[in-house]
């Protein structure tokens, strides 16, 4: 058991034990570190200006591997999540006084204008260029950066004055070849090997003098986990705090005792046995999306718009399900395909269906004891199609208006089997059992579609805010289901059947 | 080798991208230094009945807790009126109008300690939108009217007329560093306060207003904004204010950062506009005659809103020959943060109306929108369409050649067809293009504001400071200074560095505004340098003469690669490094130094009678736009964009080019999915970048073409260049216009759909257009 989290920062070693482990990265890097490039603009994970990379030992990494590193919202990211990372910022990728390739591109292209989105832009396309040695290339055929995988990649970082085209003229210029890349700038073994080293640490943080009283506990086992959630069932859990960071910095939760998820590796297991799909709690949306895209082009299509790229680098599937939002872009997918949640406590491990464990708004079947271990999706069957949609104001890094997950089985024109599920009308996502019904032994026609529009839009009452009115939310299920009858034919006719 | 015309990186750039530029926030802190924080009205409309400071006072941390009771000096201000209290202590017109100032050791226990404050208020009826105060007649300033010919006259007779109601949302300008100010204190009541501001010397004079000092006892410096777009013109002096207020009353250095989300609920936007119009037209398309009655939101306080007004008159015709006009415009005071500016000042709701209006001309008589546009451009050298609706001749532009190189360049006529094409066929898509111009008239229209002044340091080693009183919010107006100076003397770029803007360097200055800074503060340096030049040619002039036996000739100094010469002498070891020169120059008492000034030459205007040149010349260009609506969702995309424009002679074109794409995009964000929601107390729902949607890099539209036409008829301003920074926003427009177009296929009745649809034209509006039409979406027959 360890009473201090240790992490690099720029290459240097840091090692905190006190209540600073409760601060944001970005707090603990402009007040403690003097460290004032990383900047914070709207402190809730929405804007990228605070990006950083952080480096640490991922599930695929062989011990002797490399640190992956990627970029993170540091505004949203606690320092007791950092234990065994490295965490480079905008003032530790200039070496020896010469400007990264990448940094020098920005200079050239005229990247920046007023400068305070810059260092997250920086930041974050030193990670794209991490994601090359890692990953399938992303790379046009010139072997630098394509417009498209920068536009990916960049998705999560705002900027307000130049309008982005310098930026990506800046990124297509940066040679990929000559850029090296973070493990040739800290080659420090001993970096290396000390991180490595902590993954099978238990942490445990509590203040030396009894000031304000709070604790931390980072285990690095499940088991460890779960004997310390049955002692202590009013603590926070924290997985990738993508909202639990929002939350604080808003004032609205104190955090004082804390359970860390993020360090259990046996969470972020992947896995497809039997033709059903298993999700690891603790797997980040990165790692999500890159599983399902051969398994679930529609899912992999709506992950890519999900929070941004920093929030999915972080933020883990089980820590988005608990947090139960009602426009979670990632639920009706799994509502539709009868998903199962694993949850486990010192007592076992249960499955509840997830159109059971939702019980109304933020009210979830999860005992104190308990913790969401993992998903189980059936995968869609041969003849069915599956199609989803995300309406949000603005196309990325926006929170959906309306999400909804079409699920039809055909038997050649024929509807044998119908599932819809709409979230963002109603205090959890909802199924929509007349509209199945109706559906069910209908022919799949743009008439039966339309019907099935106007008795969904019956079963919904929406509210008003600020994403839209109740009216424009009614309108909109009812066209998408009308619309869903010309994608549908898409589905079949763009990708080949889904395996099961 | 001259630097004007190459594309040198930003001024900044090097610290941008390290990190180590420096912004208020991150400059170190001096020892006891307080933060501030600001606690206001909780409700728009009321008078205060109590203020409980006590629980705030005795929180840990909490060093002084402050009311308008303890300002020094008067509690008003305001650039126009001066009818806005830095405190309110008795009536209150807006959610979160300042009232108790908090200061405290760090900034956790300032904002805890601002949650203790009770805030008592008699609550009174708030009035919130445009047709609220106006039927409550509730004013900001006077009605402005301009007018030509006979409009009635012209409506009467003319062929064809149509009429309508045109709303504009307002916009958060969104600049990422938040309102901040750092004030330290100095001897006997003096202060220095260092604030993002685009306006030194308003911040200046508010603050000492605000401590009962003059003026010559407050320096405000700025190095640099992480943006401003026009929020930090007015509104950055009540932070810089509060913390000089903190400073003067505990001694110590204090520092105020407004969270984003108290920045936008807080600070004023640009203005919301209702417009009721008619237009008269002929067979062609031919305006005939223009009526637009304009109401703005101008928010609780005067501000700039009647200044933008204005502006929004001067740009009703746009690019358009208007025969009779008829405008008026008329802020309203409502219960909202007091309105501002934003880049665009007013045009861009003067200029979205008449470009909506043209659209429906062509709709209504099925021409090609283009073709309508064309018809009634200004025609350059013509005088019988030459002359605003105010009088002044539009001279020396390249508006026809414009759109004549952008309609072939965009293949404006072949993908004009494919659409009809493609929106005939599509079951769940349809497309709309369109092409919209821009002639934006560059000047302050509050014409004593047309001036600069600038100081240019040459020191004895012969490198140079120069110092302006335009600010840097990242637009590159350093950058383009530096470039003009180091050419003026013939000096490489490096050897010339821009100074910090301070009001102990430019005084009595203008706020970097109206995009006009380069062309003020530009024209100063180079004022400055040429009265240093005069001295040293003189100088020079003996030199060569007494070296070389030659006539001593004035008109054959030089000043070239670093060096100083004589045209007469081939030999390059006759020339004097620059250096040099000014080592020799200093031991002969050559001043070195001056301070220049500028003032735009022949702008006027008569307010009383609507006629005059308020404008030195116009910034024009045109933009052609499609986009993609989904019939079922309103989802848009945008798909492609050429812009063209005319900005003379570029100084920078790597900065200029910035300027017009992100002017571009960030016009894009107001017409598209930039939208206010406000719940019905007036506090501003959209309040943070969750919910509040600028434009994200995946919004470009893939195919993004910019480019430039030259004007050889331009030969005024510094180095035959055009003022940039404002006049791209408005080519925006061509997107909401492509939106137009795309509904117009949709709809085939004219009294709903496409003719109803609003700015900004988010999904939810195009989805309201779409089911308002007579066969709603979910009801027609489409595809197989």
């Amino acid at each position: 058991m360890r009473d201090h989290l240790v992490f690099y920062l720029n290459g240097c070693r840091q090692q905190v034990g006190d209540s600073r482990a409760l601060l944001t990265l970005a707090e603990f890097l402009r007040q403690e570190q003097g460290l004032t490039g990383t900047k914070v603009v709207c402190a809730e994970g929405d804007c990228g200006a605070c990006a950083v990379l952080m480096g640490r030992p991922e599930a695929t990494s062989q011990e002797d591997g490399d640190l992956v590193y990627r970029a993170i919202d540091s505004c949203v990211a606690l320092l007791f999540q950092l234990d065994g990372c490295h965490v480079v910022t905008v003032e530790g990728l200039a070496c020896g006084g010469k400007l990264s390739p990448v940094q020098q591109a920005m200079v050239d292209c005229h990247g920046s204008q007023c400068g305070f989105c810059t260092p997250g832009f920086v930041t974050t396309l030193h990670g794209l260029v991490e994601t090359q040695s890692h990953h399938e290339p992303l790379t046009s055929v010139g072997g630098g950066l394509s417009a498209e995988a920068l536009r990916y990649a960049l998705s999560g970082n705002l900027c307000r004055c130049t309008g982005y085209q310098q930026i990506i003229e800046a990124g297509e210029s940066i040679n990929l070849a000559t850029t090296p890349r973070l493990a040739e700038l800290y080659p420090d073994p001993k970096l290396k090997s000390e991180l490595f080293a902590t993954v099978k640490d238990d942490v445990a943080l509590a203040p030396q003098n009894g000031a304000s009283p709070w604790q931390v506990f980072a285990p690095s086992s499940l088991e460890a986990a779960l004997e310390w959630r049955a002692k202590h069932p009013q603590a926070k859990i924290v997985s990738g705090a993508t909202d639990v960071g929002v939350q604080r910095n808003h004032g609205k939760l104190e955090l004082a005792e804390v359970l860390v998820l993020n360090r259990i590796g046996e969470l972020t297991e992947i896995s497809v046995t039997d033709g059903v799909l298993h999700l690891g709690a603790g797997a980040t949306w990165t790692a999500v999306e890159e599983a399902v895209r051969e398994l679930l082009p529609e899912y992999h299509a709506v992950l890519t718009r999900f929070g941004s790229p920093q929030i999915r680098n972080f933020g883990t599937i089980g820590g988005n399900f608990v947090n139960a939002s009602p426009i979670a872009d990632s639920l009706p997918l799994h509502f539709v395909l009868d998903a199962e949640l694993e949850l486990a406590s010192m007592r076992g491990v249960r499955r509840v269906p997830i159109t059971e464990f939702y019980r109304g708004y933020k009210q979830i079947d999860l005992a104190p004891d308990e913790l969401l271990v993992g998903i189980r999706t059936p995968l869609p069957v041969e003849n069915e199609r599956v199609k989803l949609y995300k309406i949000s104001k603005r196309r990325d890094m926006d929170i959906s208006t309306v999400t909804a997950a079409i699920a039809v089985t055909l038997e050649g024109k024929t509807i044998s089997r119908a599932r819809i599920a709409l979230g963002g009308v109603g205090p959890v996502v909802l199924r929509m059992p007349a509209v199945e019904e109706f559906l069910t032994d209908a022919e799949l026609t743009a008439d039966t579609m339309r019907e099935a529009g106007k008795l969904a839009r019956q079963a919904i009452k929406p509210l008003t805010d600020v994403r839209g009115s109740g009216d424009y939310r009614l309108q909109l299920v009812e066209n998408l289901l009308a619309k869903s009858y010309f994608d549908l034919q898409e589905v079949s006719a763009g990708s080949a059947p889904l395996p099961r | 080798m001259p630097t004007v015309g190459q594309k040198l990186p930003h001024d900044s750039a090097r610290g941008h991208v390290t990190g180590e530029a420096l912004y208020i926030e991150d400059l170190p802190a001096t020892v006891g230094e307080l933060w501030v924080e600001c606690v206001g009205s909780p409700v728009a409309a009321g008078r205060i009945a109590a203020i409980d400071v006590e629980a705030a006072r005795r929180a840990p941390g909490v060093v002084g807790v402050f009311t308008a009771r303890d300002l020094p000096g008067r509690n008003h201000f305001g650039p126009i009126f001066h009818d806005e209290p830095f405190l309110a202590d008795d009536e209150v017109s807006y959610i979160g109008q300042p009232v108790v100032v908090i200061a405290a050791e760090s900034r956790a226990a300032a904002r805890k300690a601002a949650k203790l404050v009770k805030i008592e208020v008699v609550e009174q009826p708030a009035l919130l939108s445009i047709d609220a105060a106006i039927a409550a007649k509730s004013w900001l300033g006077p009605l402005k009217k301009i007018a030509r010919g006979d409009f009635d006259a012209a409506l009467a007779s003319a062929p064809h007329q149509l009429s309508g109601v045109f709303e504009s949302g307002g916009q958060e300008q969104f600049y990422f560093e938040s309102q901040a100010a750092l004030a330290i204190p100095g001897e006997f009541g003096q202060m220095r306060v260092i604030s993002s501001t685009q306006n030194p010397t308003e911040t200046q004079s508010v603050v000492a207003e605000a401590l009962g000092v003059g003026m010559h006892e407050v320096i405000c410096e700025c190095k640099r904004m992480g943006g401003g777009f026009g929020g930090k013109e007015t509104q950055s002096s009540i932070p810089a204010a509060l913390a000089a207020l903190v400073a003067r009353h505990t001694g110590r250095a204090a520092r105020i950062v407004y969270g984003k989300t108290a920045d936008m609920c807080v600070t004023g936007k640009r203005h919301a506009y209702k417009s009721w119009w008619k237009v008269a037209f002929d067979d062609e398309g031919r305006l005939l005659g223009l009526s637009v009655e304009c109401y703005s939101n101008g928010g609780a306080f005067a501000d700039l809103s009647t200044s933008v007004m204005e502006r929004t008159l001067f740009h009703l015709d746009n690019a358009y020959y208007l025969p009779a006009a008829h405008v008026t415009g008329q802020a309203c005071r409502t219960n909202l943060p007091p309105n501002t500016a934003f880049r665009g000042f007013g045009g861009p709701q003067g200029v979205a109306v008449i470009e909506s209006i043209l659209q429906e001309i062509a709709e209504k008589l099925g021409l090609d929108a283009l073709d309508v546009r064309r018809r009634n451009l200004y025609r350059d050298g013509d005088e019988t369409c030459n002359t605003t609706h105010y009088g002044q001749v539009v001279r020396d532009h390249v508006l026809a050649e414009t759109l004549s190189e952008l309609e072939k360049s965009s293949d404006y006529r072949l993908r004009m067809a494919l659409i009809e094409e493609f929106n005939a066929r599509h079951p769940t898509l349809v497309k709309g293009l369109a092409l919209t111009a821009i002639k934006f008239g560059i000047s302050f229209t509050t014409k004593f504001l047309n001036q600069g002044n600038a100081l240019v340091n040459v020191f004895m080693d012969g490198t140079v400071q120069v110092s302006t009183g335009g600010t840097e919010m990242g637009q590159g107006l350093n950058t383009k200074i530096r470039q003009l100076v180091a050419d003026e003397f013939g000096l490489e770029i490096e050897r010339v560095l821009m100074l910090t803007t301070s009001t102990e360097k430019s005084i009595n200055t203008s706020p970097t505004a109206a995009s006009a800074g380069t062309d003020l503060n530009g024209a100063a340096a180079l004022e400055a340098c040429k009265q240093i030049k005069e001295r040293m040619v003189a100088y020079a002039a003996d030199v060569f003469a007494a070296q070389n036996k030659l006539p001593r000739d004035p008109a054959q100094v030089r000043f070239a690669e670093n060096f100083v010469s004589d045209a007469r002498l081939a030999d390059p070891a006759a020339r004097i490094p620059f250096g040099e020169f000014c080592g020799r120059a200093r031991r002969e008492r050559v001043d070195l130094g001056a301070r220049g000034f500028f003032a735009t030459p022949n702008i006027h205007f008569d307010f009383e009678a609507g006629r005059g040149n308020p404008f030195f010349y116009y910034t024009t260009g045109a933009a052609v736009c499609e986009v993609t609506i989904d019939r079922f969702t309103g989802e848009m995309t945008f798909d492609r964009a050429d812009v063209l424009m005319d900005i003379g002679q570029q100084i920078n074109p790597g900065v200029d080019r910035g300027q017009v794409i992100g002017g571009f995009i960030q016009g894009v964000g107001w017409v598209t999915n930039e939208e206010l929601r406000y719940d019905d107390r007036g506090a501003l729902l959209s309040n943070g970048p969750t919910t509040y949607k600028i434009p994200n890099i995946t919004d470009l539209p893939p195919v993004f073409n910019v480019n430039f036409i030259d004007n050889p008829k331009h030969t005024i301003n510094v180095g035959r260049s055009k003022a940039v920074g404002e006049p791209p926003l408005m080519l925006g427009i061509a997107v909401w216009c492509a939106a137009k177009h795309a509904l117009s296929f949709m709809g085939a009745d004219q009294s709903s759909g496409s003719r109803s649809l609003r700015i900004p034209a988010t999904g939810e509006e195009l989805l309201r257009c779409i089911s308002a039409m007579p066969t709603p979406v979910a009801d027609c027959t489409l595809g197989p």
